[in-house]
């Protein structure tokens, strides 16, 4: 047990992290209080580089035996859009009681400051998301999974001074405990039904005796408690209420953390649930069902999840894409439109759940599409929320600015901040899935893993679905590059923090960079997607020859190069 | 790298615009323009045409080998001499937009490289998501130059435009995945190599294959466009500005019919002979039905546009000949429909910038106002007809001519033959004289009102829009004289028109040069195309997935 | 131990031979039901929140009734951690509530009205 704690040093470095920063919050010298953001950014730089300097050993030193490699990327991933989403978070709170202490109107009173507890807050979610991707346990993934979210809903009440905020917190804090309620019965009786809150032992259960009815029905719970956290169809309903009242910056927070909180979790109890098991079925419940190409291969194994499970996330991949890009259209705010893609987001990453590992390839697993796609996803929503982030009305009666709400309110970027206009249009193709951008290379592997799990009809839903969405991302971006400057009496000035327009900039540049750097990125979350089962396995995938060797397999003469003449 | 550099040299060009100042960017754009031209003529000078048939020029560099993407390029002469139609139209889209383009200026001529660089890039691809992504991103250049420069409806048809293809293509892109994934299962390799994933495309079963024809189809033919998917390209063309049309007319649309030239005949053989008749049909309606649209506009550029409709009718209609002479036809087709259309919409776009109008119930003689505007607009009304003698004409009549004798009657003792008589040149396909009869309409009915156009605007009385001057000379306030053009055509305009009426009268009365050069790939399609009509219908389903050492052997069927 | 497990299994101890798994289950799933429908059907924030909280119990006594039914304490461990974090939850809950009535003088949920669409 000892040496579970060498996997746990990033998350061990961030609550020491989230200790100080508390205390230095507290400190009387405004530039200690000042401190709070950068120890927050170091403390999550350490934790980051201690992930990656964790050797993902196979077996049970790590705890996770299916997934073995995924802690490292898994933290990796998660420090590093943390920390882009940390620049992201300057002048959140305590704006204006800072700006008033500075000005000498106020004595420093630390009742009033909040900087520090914001931090601190963020922290504590980074801090359960990263041990949810270490979980091995239910106890463990229960625990982590509220300690991802318990601070989130605080996060939201307090993002902004307005009314609004809290009520989106309370909102959020009441669906979140449901949807917690939910999967922790699920998880009751995923323990009823195999005898253990070990993912392993579970693990190692059904594929003895096969899949009782009470472990079904306890999973399908989990997975309908944990549709909450991504957002998934009918569990969504919050998602736009929260992400607009919430401050842009927390939004963009909560578009990415509680989601990748969720999808890890969701990976997690399929791989103990198992892709792949012997087709002379164990139990009723193991009827195959996806005829892929393997069964003529091998014909001892059968690909895909069991079917009642099958059926029930087909189904709700393909209603949380449908609707969520169907209700994007509908709306008129930036923040609800972003809420509902974020939504259709979820729908399309299921997809590739749903795939599974196949042979393990980067181009078929499934497990790795949506590994890769959470980063696709963080960074190209990350700077869509951002240029919100960057930009405010003017400040209304309590002080409080206004915030860029219609989609006409950002209207004729282009002339006023042309940095702004173009993240927004990068940030909006990539989501787009356009190519050459990161959107398309992270859809890809959406496609071509769901293909390859013969899911022929969920993924051209999913392809109608993109298509869909190409609609109002191209509204976000006619208004921001196209449109000219709307003459309202409330135009949108730059607020004053520049890191925000760092990050920004920087998620816009990974949009486009990482699409034509991103091949060491695909590897990594291939090996991340390791998928090592009891169960009957598909075969191994063949060594990956170079892709294409001239002469190998056409019968038309080769390209003659021009000096060869 | 002779085509890498064709890309990389507009895309370079682009940063330079992007970065440079705006008084200068049409300049900067003219000379990357030349640029790509220039490259594009060695290429072509490079190039041995005495083996069209293969991919020259070959170069495969590894991208993102976790997907098995590699950045792979070649051409053959198809390819090549589509590369030289758009190297081509480059610069004469940058003289049309000359005194047009006023206001972000930079933007402009920027994205213009930017496309050019995606266009070249769709002709030159060897990598299936290359191709694809090249393909998409077409799509981002013209929806700005619609939506930023176009006229007053921008927006709607920029949006739909985008809306339109962008579906479209994301069901081909099914489509061509799941050849790639068939190929994975049955060659164990994950490649999106063109030739590879042909070959296993072929081996799939007809009605696979007929699923794989529809979504490729879907895709690509929205972008031609075939007839009822059509509707977005008046509106587009309509309201983009002068040079978005002619790439638009001149290239855009023939990423389409390149796209089924080269995915979907030699991927879905099968399925193509089987559904060549309906889609010959369609092909004939959008013959018959964009000419009679034609006929009752009075907006001349939409009248261009719909005679696109209607144009590349002819040139899809020879290519589901699926013989030797309609996509040879096909294949010229592209090439001519690029340069007359273009040119068209070329001298309507200056024809606007003079007018402001192009209804045609506002204007009419210019012939006595601007007589060589209007000479130049008879000599490629008449190319656009198929006049003979003129570019127009070789390749309609090659691909009605592959329409008519691409029937299984030929020879069976009807029309007239014996049963096994190829001397009167028929070949086996479904269509046959009567479609080529109902098609061949529809060049009556081009002639009908293209030259119906010409009478209303170049001949008859001089009728020019109310508040227009008369005499432009005595109101120097006018538009176009603040724009500092003259009544007729000024030089900068004459040499972008020039050299395209040179080409086509050189394709029009000496064709056999690019005759030659495509003999060797429409043999190939043609060879893949008969082969497909000897295997049989029903065959026990493939061998699935060899070890990975014996996927040498597994390749040749 | 296999005497244990069959007794166990058989509901003991016998001073309640009737009383299985399948009647801790029942009470749980009735909590849980309850406790959903409370808090789709009520309107106040307070009984909303009793509601999850009866949801939360429902699932601690369907671990309790497993763990004895598996012989095994990963079950009542859980329960532990479920009560911990239940607690944190109500600290959580009342104060946003406080927050929100402060501003808004009631507990109808029926008053968050600020966002539509």
């Amino acid at each position: 047990m000892i040496d579970r704690i060498e996997f746990l040093w990033p998350e061990i470095a961030l609550f020491v992290t989230t200790c100080v920063v508390m205390v230095l919050g507290l400190s009387r010298r405004i530039e200690s209080r000042r401190m709070t953001a950068l120890v927050t950014g170091l403390g999550l730089i350490i934790a980051g580089v201690l992930a990656a300097r964790t050797t993902p050993i196979p077996g049970p030193r790590s705890g996770q035996v299916l997934l073995p490699e995924l802690i490292p990327y898994a933290k990796v991933l998660i420090a590093s859009v943390g920390s882009l989403l940390l620049l992201l978070q300057a002048g959140t709170v305590d704006r204006a009681e800072e700006a008033a202490i500075a000005a000498g109107q106020r004595p420093y009173d630390p009742l009033r400051t909040n900087r520090a507890e914001y931090y601190a807050f963020f922290l504590f979610s980074l801090t359960g998301l990263m041990l949810c991707a270490s979980a091995d346990d239910l106890i463990w993934l229960f625990l982590a999974l509220e300690l991802t979210s318990l601070p989130t809903y605080i996060m939201v009440a307090m993002s902004t001074g307005r009314a609004r905020s809290r009520e989106a917190g309370v909102k959020y804090f009441f669906l979140g405990a449901l949807g917690a309620a939910v999967f922790l019965y699920g998880f009751a009786l995923i323990y009823g039904g195999t005898g253990s809150t070990n993912l392993n032992a579970i693990h190692a259960h059904l594929a003895a005796h096969g899949l009782n009815l009470t472990a079904l029905a306890g999973f399908i719970l989990a997975f309908l408690g944990l549709c909450f956290k991504i957002a998934a169809v009918p569990m969504h309903f919050y998602a736009a209420d929260v992400y607009q009242g919430a401050a842009p910056q927390v939004s963009a927070f909560l578009a990415f953390v509680p989601k990748a909180a969720g999808f890890i979790s969701i990976l997690l109890l399929t791989a103990t649930i198992g892709w792949s098991y012997a087709a002379d079925a164990q139990g009723p419940l193991y009827t195959p069902i996806t005829q892929s190409a393997y069964d003529a291969l091998e014909g001892a194994v059968s690909m895909g999840l069991p079917e009642p499970i099958r059926v029930f996330l087909w189904v709700i991949a393909a209603l949380t894409m449908t609707v969520g890009n169907v209700l994007a259209i509908l709306q008129k705010s930036v923040k609800r439109i972003l809420a509902y893609s974020s939504i259709a987001h979820s729908g399309y990453m299921l997809v590739a759940v749903l795939a599974g590992p196949n042979n393990g390839t980067f181009s078929q697993s499934g497990l790795a599409a949506v590994l890769f796609y959470l980063l696709v996803y963080g960074v190209g929503n990350l700077g869509a929320f951002a240029v919100l982030a960057c930009l405010e009305g003017r400040p209304d009666a309590d002080g409080e600015p206004a915030e860029i709400e219609d989609v006409d309110d950002i209207r004729g970027l282009w002339k006023t901040r042309p940095l702004l206009a173009w993240v927004m249009t990068l940030s909006c193709l990539g989501l787009m899935g356009l190519p050459p951008l990161l959107g398309f290379f992270g859809k890809l592997p959406l496609f071509t893993s769901g293909l390859a799990a013969g899911e022929i009809v969920l993924v051209v839903i999913l392809g109608l679905n993109s298509a869909v969405a190409a609609y109002y991302y191209l509204r976000l971006i006619k208004a921001s590059l196209i449109d000219p400057p709307s003459d309202a009496d409330l135009p949108a000035t730059p607020t004053p923090f520049a890191t925000r327009t760092l990050a920004g900039v920087l998620s816009a540049a990974g949009v486009v960079v990482l699409a034509f750097v991103g091949g060491g990125l695909m590897d990594r979350s291939e090996r991340a997607a390791r998928y090592t089962s009891m169960m009957a396995v598909a075969p191994p995938p063949p060594p990956r020859k170079t892709p294409y060797v001239p002469g190998d397999d056409t019968p038309f003469p080769l390209p003659i190069p021009i000096g060869a003449r | 790298m002779m085509l890498a550099s064709l890309i990389i040299v507009p895309l370079a060009f682009a940063l330079f615009i992007a970065v440079g100042p705006e008084r200068s960017a049409a300049r900067v754009s003219l000379v990357g323009m030349l640029a790509t031209l220039g490259l594009s003529i060695l290429a072509a000078f490079a190039f041995d045409w005495g083996f069209g048939g293969q991919f020259q020029f070959g170069m495969s560099v590894d991208w993102l080998p976790g997907l098995g993407l590699t950045l792979s390029l070649g051409v053959d002469s198809v390819a090549l001499m589509l590369v030289l139609l758009t190297a081509v139209l480059g610069p004469v889209c940058v003289l049309a937009s000359w005194t047009a383009i006023t206001e972000r200026v930079k933007t402009y001529y920027a994205w213009m490289m930017v496309l050019q660089a995606a266009m070249i890039g769709v002709f030159a691809a060897r990598d299936l998501v290359f191709f694809y992504i090249c393909f998409e991103f077409t799509l981002i250049p013209m929806f700005l130059l619609i939506a930023l420069y176009g006229s007053t409806n921008r927006m709607r048809a920029a949006t739909k435009f985008f809306l339109f293809t962008f579906t479209g293509s994301v069901v081909a892109l099914a489509g061509l995945l799941y050849v790639a994934w068939h190929h994975a299962q049955t060659r164990g390799v994950w490649t999106f190599e063109i030739d590879a994933l042909e070959l296993a495309a072929r081996t799939l079963p007809p009605h696979v294959q007929a699923l794989i024809l529809g979504a490729l189809l879907l895709g690509f033919a929205v972008k031609v466009p075939l007839f009822p998917l059509h509707t977005w390209l008046p509106l587009a063309h309509t309201e983009a500005p002068t040079a978005g049309s002619v790439i638009l007319a001149g290239v855009l649309l023939k990423l389409g019919t390149y796209a089924i030239y080269r995915f979907v005949l030699p991927f879905a053989p099968e399925a193509v002979i089987e559904y060549a008749y309906p889609l010959a049909v369609l092909c004939t309606i959008g013959i018959i039905y964009g000419g009679l649209v034609c006929w009752v506009q009075t907006d001349v550029k939409k009248l261009v546009a719909y005679s696109s409709v209607a144009h590349l009718g002819f040139c899809m209609l020879g290519m589901f000949a699926l013989n030797h002479a309609g996509v040879t036809g096909s294949v010229l087709y592209m090439l001519n429909h690029g340069l007359s259309t273009g040119a068209l919409f070329l001298l309507i776009g200056m024809m606007y910038e003079r007018y402001h109008t192009r209804s045609m119930k506002e204007i009419g003689g210019l012939g006595a106002r601007m007589p060589v505007w209007s000479t130049f607009l008879v000599f490629f009304v008449m190319a656009s007809v198929g006049l003979p003698g003129l570019n127009g004409f070789v390749g309609e009549f090659l691909c009605l001519m592959g329409a008519f004798q691409a029937s299984d009657a030929w020879g069976a003792g009807l029309w007239g033959t014996t049963p096994g008589d190829s001397t009167v040149g028929g070949t086996r396909g479904s269509l046959g004289p009567w479609v080529a009869a109902v098609a061949g309409t529809g060049m009556i009915i081009a002639a009908i009102y293209l030259l119906y156009m010409v009478g209303k605007v170049v001949f008859g009385t001089l009728r020019e829009p109310p508040g227009h001057a008369s005499h432009a000379d005595h109101h120097a306030g006018d538009a176009h004289r603040a724009a500092g053009l003259p009544v007729d055509l000024t030089r900068r305009e004459i040499g972008a028109l020039a050299p395209i009426a040179a080409l086509c009268v050189f394709l029009g009365v000496y064709p056999k040069p690019v005759l030659d050069a495509v003999q060797a790939p429409v043999e190939r399609t043609v060879t893949t195309i008969a082969e497909a009509r000897g295997k049989p219908k029903f065959r026990p389903p493939v061998e699935l997935a060899p070890p990975a050492e014996h996927a040498a052997e597994g390749a040749h069927p | 131990m296999s005497d244990a497990l069959t007794l166990a299994q058989q509901g003991w101890p016998a001073a309640f031979p009737a009383v299985t798994l399948a009647h801790y289950l029942f009470v749980s799933a009735a909590m849980f039901t309850v406790g959903l429908i409370g808090f789709l059907t009520r309107r106040n924030l307070i009984i909303m929140f009793l509601c999850t909280e009866l949801m939360f119990q429902a699932a601690g006594i369907a671990l309790v009734a497993f763990g004895r039914y598996h012989l095994d304490f990963s079950g009542q461990t859980f329960v532990i951690f479920i009560l911990t974090v239940a607690a944190a939850e109500a600290a959580m809950a009342l104060a946003l509530v406080v927050l929100l009535f402060r501003k808004r003088e009631t507990l109808s949920a029926d008053e968050w009205t600020e966002m539509k669409g």
